[in-house]
């Protein structure tokens, strides 16, 4: 006897076959990923040794002077820290939050907290959940206050080094800060005040749209 | 290696352009060959005598939902980061209507009056024209018509998220589906043979 299918024509043949992968379609299970995931531990342990998932505060600070938003930054601190000072453009997720924080696998993710323990947790958990491109703020706030808002320069320099502190006095006055001169850092040190929020910057527009994504995560 | 590649980083938003053009071109000239540059062939469907336009697309629509489907069972795409176009259920449907409307005066739909414009047609460019027009009106009337235009969202829902069932009894659901719109739009083909203008 012949095949029976030799019979069909070709058309006949491509429904067939649709038809069979509908039927096992039904048993293949869930397309989209769970929470269970393989970790490369060897890969993570390598970009963290290469410090490939660095990001420093004065590159931070050059994109978001650039308006770039091709990034998330996420505040790994408290609501309340967050609230008394957080650097602009960042979003309150704390890492009991972060599980359900609405950000995309693919998306590039700076996390910051005081000095960098809570969000090189954070960086494992969303390591561990498959996210690819997220980096650690080195130094975190701490560095932050330190080269961004209060940068000072030692009494003797070269002219170099002079010419980089004028940029990073600029960079600083943008963000609200407090430029430390050479000899008089000593004292000026008493009086380095964190900017009030909102910081008085042109990236003010999106610290709102930061706030009401809050919302939605918690 | 998982895609979709450009959301991994793959190639940057320039050559993403140049792979746009090129799956553009690609589209196109298949939607001439199956005849859709021909707005009679288009408007047929709708006297039911010629169901081409039907059957290419649901063929279409079930090789794309098996093929992703499988692709990302096996690991390939991950479809939690393919774009789905947020849902506003009446909008949509009035929107819907519209687009129903222009396609079975004009004759095309968005797409193919691009396909009919490039081979030339005069009907395609003036459709084509008219598309530009009804964006640019659209643009115009937006902020009177932007509440309705954000009235009953529901989100980046997908079916099997909607109806709480399983993506693969979905998949089964829509094969059976199309199979069966196969058979029926052969039968109607039959039925409706005699409106067909010779």
């Amino acid at each position: 006897m012949k095949n029976p299918l030799t019979n069909l024509n070709w058309k006949r043949r491509i429904a067939l076959l649709a038809l069979a992968l509908g039927v096992i379609a039904l048993f293949a299970g869930n397309p989209y990923r769970g929470g269970c995931v393989s970790l490369d531990t060897k890969e993570l342990a390598l970009m963290v040794q290469n410090e490939r998932d660095h990001v420093s505060v004065e590159q931070l600070a050059d994109w978001i002077i650039q308006g770039r938003t091709d990034f998330r930054l996420l505040d790994c601190r408290s609501e309340k820290e967050f609230n008394d000072y957080h650097i602009p453009t960042a979003e309150s997720v704390p890492l009991a939050a972060l599980n359900d924080y609405p950000v995309q696998r693919n998306e590039r993710i700076i996390l910051y907290s005081e000095g960098g323990i809570h969000a090189s947790q954070a960086w494992f958990l969303l390591a561990a959940l498959g996210y690819k491109h997220v980096y650690l703020l080195t130094g975190g706030l701490d560095e932050w206050r330190d080269k961004i808002l209060f940068p000072a320069i030692p009494a003797n320099t070269s002219a170099e080094q002079q010419a980089q502190f004028a940029k990073m006095k600029e960079v600083s006055r943008y963000f609200g800060g407090t430029p430390q001169s050479g000899a008089a850092s000593d004292q000026a040190a008493v009086k380095k005040e964190t900017p009030k929020m909102p910081v008085p910057s042109g990236s003010a527009p999106s610290v709102p749209s930061g706030s009401k994504k809050k919302k939605e995560g918690c | 290696m998982s895609a979709p590649f450009y959301k991994y980083g793959l190639f940057g938003d320039e050559i993403s352009l140049v792979i746009a053009f090129l799956i553009g071109i690609g589209f196109g000239f298949f939607l001439e060959r199956a005849g859709f540059g021909n707005a009679r062939k288009l408007a047929a469907q709708f006297y039911f005598y010629d169901m081409t336009v039907f059957k290419v697309m649901f063929s279409a629509i079930v090789t794309a939902m098996i093929g992703l489907y499988y692709l990302s069972v096996l690991g390939f795409v991950d479809l939690s980061l393919v774009y789905v176009s947020p849902t506003f259920l009446l909008p949509q449907v009035v929107g819907g209507l519209i687009l129903g409307v222009g396609f079975a005066v004009g004759g095309y739909c968005p797409g193919t009056s691009a396909v009919a414009a490039a081979t030339g047609r005069l009907d395609g460019v003036v459709c084509l024209f008219g598309i530009v027009a009804g964006i640019f009106f659209f643009g115009e009337v937006f902020p009177a018509i932007e509440t309705f235009y954000r009235a009953t969202p529901m989100g980046s829902v997908t079916l099997p998220q909607l109806l709480g069932i399983s993506y693969g009894l979905i998949l089964f659901l829509v094969v059976l589906m199309a199979l069966g719109g196969f058979l029926l739009a052969g039968w109607a083909e039959k039925k409706f043979a005699h409106l067909r203008p010779e």
